[in-house]
Parts: C-alpha cells; structure tokens; sequence
C-alpha cells in the first residue's frame, strides 16, 4: 500500500510527468490557452493512461515474453485503436470538446505521455495495480501542470509582454519555473 | 503626450495618496530591522552578500526594464529580499547572478512590475538553491568575532568557494530533521542560530510585518493565515506523533517568518480578494508543514510560495467577488 | 506549399529557416529531456536522423501503395519499426549511453518532427528530394540537440563530451542537467532568436497627421 502511495505522489508531484519527464509536452505547451479545455484535455489523457496501462499490463503478462522484439510496435498498435474508440465515443458524446480540442485529439495517439507511460511502465517492471496507479498519478500530474499553465497564460496573456518573449519563450519560462517550483517536492514521503 | 486621447484604465479611478514608489520604499524602511540584525549576527558578509544580489537585480533592471522603472523601488526590495535569504558564506557572483536571474526571468519577461506571477526574489532563491546546491546549504556557524568574513565571500566568479574558509554551522530545521536535536524557542525569536541572513530573526521581522500591516500595505490575511495553518496542523501532528516538533519550534525556525511576512506578501503575486488570501495563505501552511516534515529538505517555505504564486492566477478566478447586480448564474 | 522548391532549398531549409525544433516548435520532448550531456544529446539526434532518413526514403518510395486512409498508421509502422532497428543498435554499439537514454529512444516513434516531414513532404515528393528533406531536417535536429546539450553540460558540468574544459575549480550549475534547466536553456534560445529576428525587422513608428490622427507605420515584414 505505501508502494503503491508512492508510486502515485512521485507520478504526480516529485517527477511529475511533464515537469520532470517531460511527457505530454505537445498539450502543455500548446493547447494551454484555456482552462476549461486544459481540465478536460487532462481528463481525457487520464482516461487514456488508465486504458494503455491496462493494455500494457496485459500485454507485458501475455504476449511480449513470446515476442519481445513486438513491444514498440504492438504498443503503438494496441494504443491508436484505443485512442481512435475514445475519439469516436467523444465525438459522439460531446461534439463541443470534440470542436475544442480541434487537432490535438488525433495527437494523444503520438502524444508522448501515453506511449511514454507504456515504456516507462514496462522499464520499471511494473505489475497491473503499480501500473494503474502510475498511470492515474501520471495522470493527475499532468493534468496539474496542464491546469496551472492554463491559468497562468490566461492571466499573462493581459500583461505587456516583451516583443521577444511574445511566442514560446516566455512559455518556457514560465514551464522552467514550474518545473522549479516542483522541486520542493523532491523526496516527498520517501524516507 | 502629445496627441489627446481618451486615457482608458482599469478600477480603481479614485485615487488615495498612495503611489507605487511610496508603498515600496516603505517597505524598503520596513526591511531595515531585518537587514540590521542580519549585519549584526553575521557581519561584513551579510553587507557584502545584500549588496551584492541588490546589485544584480538593480543593473538588470536599468539595462534590460522600461526607462525610469528603477525609482519605484521594486527592483531594491527584490534584491535586498534575496540577499535575505542566501546564507552569508556564499560567494558573491553567485547572489549577483540570483539578482539577475530574479528580476531577468521573474519580473521584466512578464512585461515588469506587477505582471510577473511568481515571486521574483524566491524565484531567484529557487535557480540558485538548485544551480549551487551545496553553497546555498553552507551554513556558517553564527559565533566567533563579529568583523570576519562567514566564508569565501569573495571566490572568483564561476570559481567555487573554498571549502576551508567556512566554519559551518547547522540550521534549527536541519538540526531537527537530520540529528533529531531541538533549538531553544528564545534562540530563535531573537536569531542567534544558523540560517539564512535575514530568517533568523523572527522578532524584527514581526516588527516590520506589523508596520506595513498597520500601514495596509501587505494583507494581514495573508502571514496570519499561515501562521495559524502551521501552528494548528503541526500541533495536531506532535500530538499524535510527539517526535515531530510543536508548533512554536515550526512558527519561529527556518524561512516561514520572512517568507510569510515579505515574500507570501508581494501584492503582485498574491490574490486579490479577501477569500482568495485565505486559501491561499491555508495552502501556503499546508504546503509548509508537509515539506518540512515529509520532504526530501529541510525547509519548503520558498517552494510552498512558488508553488502557491503558481496557483494564484486560478485562485482569483475561483474567488473573484460576484458583479454587483447580477445573479449567482451569472458569476459561475 | 504552392511555390516549388529547389533541390538545394529542399536541404537547406530544415537546417536553419524551417529548423524543426527552434523554429517548428517541434520535437521538443527529447530536445529537452535527454540534453543533459552532449553524449545522449548527438546519440539521439543521430537517432532520430537515422529513422527520419530511413522512413522518408521508404514512404516516399511506396507513396503511391500506401492508400490513403490508413496512412498515417502506415507511416507510424514504417516509423517505429526503423525505432526498433536504431534502439537494438545502440543496445549493442554503445550500451551506456543507450542505458541513460532509457525510454526516451523508442519515444523518438512519437516525436513530431518525423511524422510530420512523412505526411508534409515524403509522401508527396520523389525518393531524392525526399532524401534530401530528411537530411537537412535531420542535421537541423542534430545541430539543436548539440547546442542545447553543448549549454547544458557545460555550465551545468564544467566539461564537453566529458572532457574538463573550466578546470578543476570551477562551480558547476547544477540546474543545468536538471529538468528545469532543460526550460530554461530552451526558453533562452528561443528568446534569442526572437531578438535576433526582432532586430533586422522593420520599426513600428507613429506617422502624424493632421488633427491629431496618429498611424502606425512600418512593422515586422514577415
């Protein structure tokens, strides 16, 4: 149980997976205009993270000791027709997140987080419930980093930003200081 | 300005006597106290290093900030606020680059003062505490004569310091945590312990909180509720685990006196509305106890800054007061 | 992309004007994640380089076989298995270093930049001009992963592929190997090309007219 509560803490705050990680890089830094859409761009990565990781569990247990030289490629397999039944239910249950999230939804296909959290997963040699848990820590973290650049950026967007800052720099910055912040997690609950 | 145009600004338009470079250089006034018992605890080296990260800030606003921003005094304050916070062993490039860092990263990239959304003077604590871990944990030992240098103040720039040149010290928080060893309460109201330059003084820092706060230039809300954050959510875990420490060792030990008073304070980086001080101020006091007594460090009053100051954007939406006149619906 | 390219601007142009990283934004989880020495940084972008070339050549070849609507699934194969064949090399020809890199070179399968030259470029181009978008592409990486991991390693070690450049006195920024001098190092780039561009750019300057009209006149070309 302390395992397993560790296992989450680090995921979400002492690594988190797009501060320290960097995975899920792609939504942070660009869809990050609006709050609204950065929790339910969250959401739907923390669903689809749960969903690989339970995926992954079952193939590490089941197919890949018979084929190692498939994990890549039946990782990406097995994760884009997921992430393809996800977007179609969306599309069917909420055409305005579905208009939202315009491009980016195609994208978790290739997002770094979903595919990161396969690998990271099978890395670690996590078993099915280290492995969920990861993967909603996973989860809430970048949600977390995705939420609170969201309503940074919405409140810098009114500032009068610097001409030379305008585009990402001053966007990494802000992720830098972040990251920064969430240093003072470090060695969270380890001892 | 010569073309007349309609001079748009946001509220307030009723206009008190307070400007921006007055509230400032009060606060600047209010920080003398702490920099004197800095100077008198820990000698030339706490003049050297203030002075050296109030430069650093104060160049990198004249070169890099908008012309003429130098005079409200914010720049100062951040510097001074920083050298505060190093220990008075460290070298002085690195509190210059901190200065730099500070106002660089933390203030002008935003567009300058009051746009910036992390603190800038612990913003520059944080690069440099994970840029030179092992200087800005060199405690040197508080005893000894008055007028000597508390470490290699002067090693070259990019140069580390020479290790023999520092008689360390310990600080009250690494004490408890790593020896398990308790600092007495009356060491640490008047600041005779190790520590950062001006965190050791929990007496002179409640004075000069008290002067802004009678003053209404920092929100009382903001220290009282981490204060009792801390006191209340430490006490109840020394009741159940009595090797934690109570709440008075928590309240007058490491950061959390300077930090709550001058730095939770920024009116820039901390929420706007009554309710949203509260929480945040509570957030605050979580985040203080939980590093301090779970974490990896010894202290955690600048990371649970940082990582409110992070929050704050949010928080003000979240407590934003409901426009005069129109329905809940509408605020929601 | 209406205008046709050279063959020369087919190469060039991803090293520097369309730089895939400093000026597409993309492929920045490896340019930040494994930069923090310049070992990993130039393994991976010869990684990277390696599979872009690779699956370039392949798609651009069975462009006309790969039917349309399960292209890009087909280009992700085609991608993650050239992945597969750079992660078992480096596996054995530099096992440390592949170790440190860890998950992050099968994640070059999800990096952006490949992908997106396959679908922009590759499958609609010959094989040579093909070739030549995946080259400059790829040394466009290859040069932004050495200067960031040049940067990092540097200030944040003292020395360059390993080797003490400052000597023995000098006070590594330990920040620099860490994720959040990864942001910064990045962010301060990006600023400085910003500035650069903002420096050759038109001014803006107010045009008076009469009655006290003011306009704005001049402004960034591009």
């Amino acid at each position: 149980m302390k395992e397993l509560f560790w296992i989450f803490i680090s995921a979400s705050l002492v690594s988190n997976f797009t501060l320290a990680l960097f995975l899920g890089l792609c939504p942070f830094l660009g869809v990050s205009g609006k709050v609204a859409t950065a929790v339910r761009m969250g959401m739907a990565n923390i669903f689809v993270l749960v969903i690989t990781s339970l995926t992954v569990s079952a193939l590490n247990t089941w197919v890949l000791p018979h084929a190692p030289y498939l994990q890549l490629i039946s990782f990406i397999v097995v994760i884009a027709s997921l992430v393809q039944i996800v977007e179609m239910a969306i599309k069917k249950l909420s055409p305005t997140l579905f208009r939202e999230l315009g491009i980016f939804l195609p994208l978790i296909t290739t997002n770094c987080a979903i595919l990161g959290l396969a690998l990271f997963q099978t890395n670690r040699g996590y078993g099915f419930m280290e492995g969920l848990v990861f993967a909603l820590g996973g989860g809430v973290g970048l949600t977390l980093a995705l939420v609170l650049m969201a309503s940074i950026r919405e409140t810098v967007e009114l500032a009068d930003v610097p001409s030379v800052a305008r585009n990402m720099g001053l966007v990494l910055i802000l992720a830098g200081s972040l990251s920064l912040a969430f240093m003072g997690f470090a060695g969270l609950f380890s001892s | 300005m010569e073309n007349p145009r309609f001079e748009l600004t946001a509220s307030p338009h009723i206009k008190g006597p307070d400007s921006t470079p007055r509230i400032m250089w009060s606060v600047v006034g209010s920080l003398a106290p702490v920099i004197f018992a800095a100077i008198w605890y820990f000698g030339p080296s706490a003049v050297f290093v203030i002075a050296a990260a109030t430069l650093g800030c104060v160049l990198t606003e004249r070169v890099f900030g908008p012309g003429g921003s130098l005079k409200d005094g914010s720049a100062v304050i951040t510097g001074l606020l920083l050298g505060l916070t190093l220990p008075a062993g460290i070298p002085l490039w690195m509190a210059f680059l901190g200065g730099i860092f500070a106002i660089g990263l933390g203030k002008l990239i935003f567009g300058g003062l009051g746009q910036n959304v992390f603190n800038p003077a612990l913003l520059g604590r944080a690069f440099l505490q994970a840029a030179f871990p092992e200087a800005l944990t060199t405690w040197p030992n508080v005893s000894g004569p008055w007028w000597a240098l508390r470490g290699d103040n002067f090693a070259l720039p990019f140069m580390s310091a020479n290790p023999v040149a520092t008689v360390t010290g310990a600080t009250p928080l690494g004490l408890m945590k790593f020896e398990g060893t308790h600092t007495e309460l009356a060491k640490l109201i008047i600041g005779s312990t190790g520590g950062s330059l001006g965190e050791t003084a929990a007496v002179m820092i409640l004075l000069g909180g008290a002067y802004l706060a009678l003053k209404k230039y920092l929100d009382w809300r903001i220290p009282i509720s981490i204060f009792l954050t801390v006191a209340v959510l430490s006490q109840i875990i020394h009741v159940f685990m009595p090797e934690e420490p109570g709440a008075l060792f928590m309240l007058f030990s490491g950061g959390l006196m300077l930090g709550a008073v001058f730095m939770a304070t920024d009116m820039v980086t901390s929420p706007t509305a009554p309710k949203g001080a509260w929480i945040y101020g509570g957030g605050i006091g979580v985040l203080v106890v939980v590093i301090r007594l779970w974490g990896g460090l010894p202290e955690g009053v600048m990371y649970a800054i940082l990582l409110m100051n992070s929050l704050v954007p949010f928080i003000n939406r979240a407590t934003q007061p409901r426009l005069f006149g129109t329905g809940k619906e509408a605020a929601a | 992309m209406s205008r046709r390219t050279t063959p020369q601007e087919d190469f060039i142009r991803g090293i520097w004007k369309e730089n895939p990283v400093l000026v597409q934004l993309l492929g920045l989880c490896p340019t930040l994640a494994v930069t923090g020495t310049v070992d990993n940084a130039l393994t991976m972008g010869i990684a990277t380089f390696f599979v872009l070339l690779g699956s370039s050549v392949l798609v651009a070849t069975f462009k006309s076989v790969i039917p349309k609507e399960v292209r890009i699934s087909a280009y992700i194969l085609v991608i993650a298995t050239f992945v597969t064949i750079a992660d078992n090399v480096l596996h054995a020809v530099v096992p440390e270093i592949h170790k440190s890199l860890g998950p992050f070179v099968p994640l070059i399968v999800v990096n952006c930049i490949i992908l997106g030259r396959q679908e922009a470029f590759a499958s609609k181009n010959t094989v040579g001009r093909a070739t030549l978008d995946a080259i400059g592409t790829g040394f466009g990486f290859i040069i932004t992963m050495m200067i960031m991991g040049s940067m990092r390693e540097l200030l944040g070690n003292g020395t360059w592929l390993g080797y003490p450049l400052f000597g023995a006195h000098f006070e590594p920024w330990v920040i620099m190997v860490l994720p959040p001098g990864g942001f910064f190092t990045l962010g301060f780039i990006l600023l400085g090309i910003a500035w650069w561009k903002g420096r050759t750019a038109v001014p803006v300057r107010p045009r008076r007219w009469p009655h006290g009209v003011t306009t704005e006149v001049g402004g960034s070309t591009s």
